[in-house]
């Protein structure tokens, strides 16, 4: 299944097209990885930093609830050019990524973090201060972003880790 | 001793072979990409409220005072794991051009957080009240977005000369 995906993927025009680009286009290959990178700022810049709020450990002058429909869209809409920019080396180098275990490894991370990152948003987007409303809400919010910081904090550190897998496997 | 000969010691010493050959590297590199997101994510948050376009619900001064101890957090921290992958190969850094251009961009971020911090922030009490910020800060705020997003560029390209 996986192998028929990549093989179909690395004998598709559109990764001539795309490794064209790469090898062709003077600094292509910095400049999107440039925006991958400037995305997970927006990324941390907005659901790290809700959680990081959540917790009573940083901008306390700012209210949660206020800051999950403010900020949470900003993650939401950061997913776009992270998943554009990642998927131009995946279409590059197709191998290199279904076959590698920490790609998986990623991905395994980065669903339960948008899962919990809805579980976040939806509710406080009709009731702002649903989180703050009982004890249990205000403890299960807690536990939901220890949780979720590490997520992100891995996701990225996986996403680095990618081109070392063989340090973890081999 | 010549700036080469301490190149080539640094690049010698046990904690850089510790470094530079083993997972360290790869670990210390994703630290430096985290710390580098989480100067990106509250530098921004900043800078976009001193142009009006975020958290405008809250002082300039609170919003500043809460996260720029947050950027600097993720400043020193991307800084120290940046010196420990340069002692690796000093030499071949110091004469990559991406990485010269980065040191350049990232004084002149300095600078402009300088002349934000003495000039527009120092007076913030004679127009916070105002709810308008003046120009120069605004001016400095996006200079500011600029230069951080030329840092991550030239610090990626960094990668590619090797």
């Amino acid at each position: 299944m996986l192998a028929s995906i990549s093989d179909s993927v690395a004998n598709s025009e559109l990764r001539t097209w795309v490794v064209y680009l790469l090898s062709n286009v003077p600094g292509l290959p910095p400049i999107v990885q440039t925006v991958h990178i400037l995305a997970l700022g927006a990324v941390m810049g907005s659901i790290v930093f809700v959680n990081l709020r959540i917790l009573g450990l940083a901008v306390p002058a700012q209210s949660p609830g206020e800051m999950i429909k403010r900020l949470l869209p900003f993650t939401w809409w950061a997913l776009l050019p992270l998943f554009v920019s990642g998927l131009v080396f995946i279409i590059a180098r197709p191998d290199r990524y279904f076959f590698n275990p920490v790609f998986g490894i990623k991905f395994a991370l980065l669903v339960p973090a948008l899962i919990l990152g809805l579980c976040l948003h939806l509710p406080s987007r009709r009731e702002p201060a649903y989180w703050e409303k009982s004890a249990i809400r205000r403890s299960l919010v807690r536990s939901m972003a220890v949780v979720s910081i590490v997520l992100w904090l891995s996701v990225m550190m996986a996403g680095r880790w990618i081109a070392y897998s063989d340090y973890l496997f081999w | 001793m010549s700036l080469d000969e301490f190149w080539d010691w640094l690049q010698n010493t046990d904690l850089a072979f510790q470094i530079g050959a083993t997972w360290w590297f790869p670990l210390i590199e994703s630290i430096h990409v985290i710390a580098i997101a989480m100067v990106l994510g509250s530098i921004l948050t900043v800078d976009l409220r001193l142009l009006g376009l975020a958290a405008r619900a809250y002082p300039v001064s609170a919003v500043s005072r809460e996260l720029t101890r947050w950027t600097w957090a993720g400043f020193i921290l991307a800084a120290i794991t940046g010196l420990a992958m340069f002692i690796t190969r000093p030499a071949a850094y110091a004469d990559n051009t991406a990485f010269q251009a980065k040191l350049v961009l990232l004084a002149l971020a300095g600078i402009n957080v300088a002349v934000l911090y003495t000039g527009a922030m120092r007076r913030i009490d004679s127009w916070e009240e105002t709810n308008i910020v003046p120009t120069a800060a605004q001016v400095a705020a996006a200079v500011s977005i600029l230069i951080w997003v030329g840092v991550v560029l030239a610090g990626r390209w960094t990668g590619h000369l090797q």
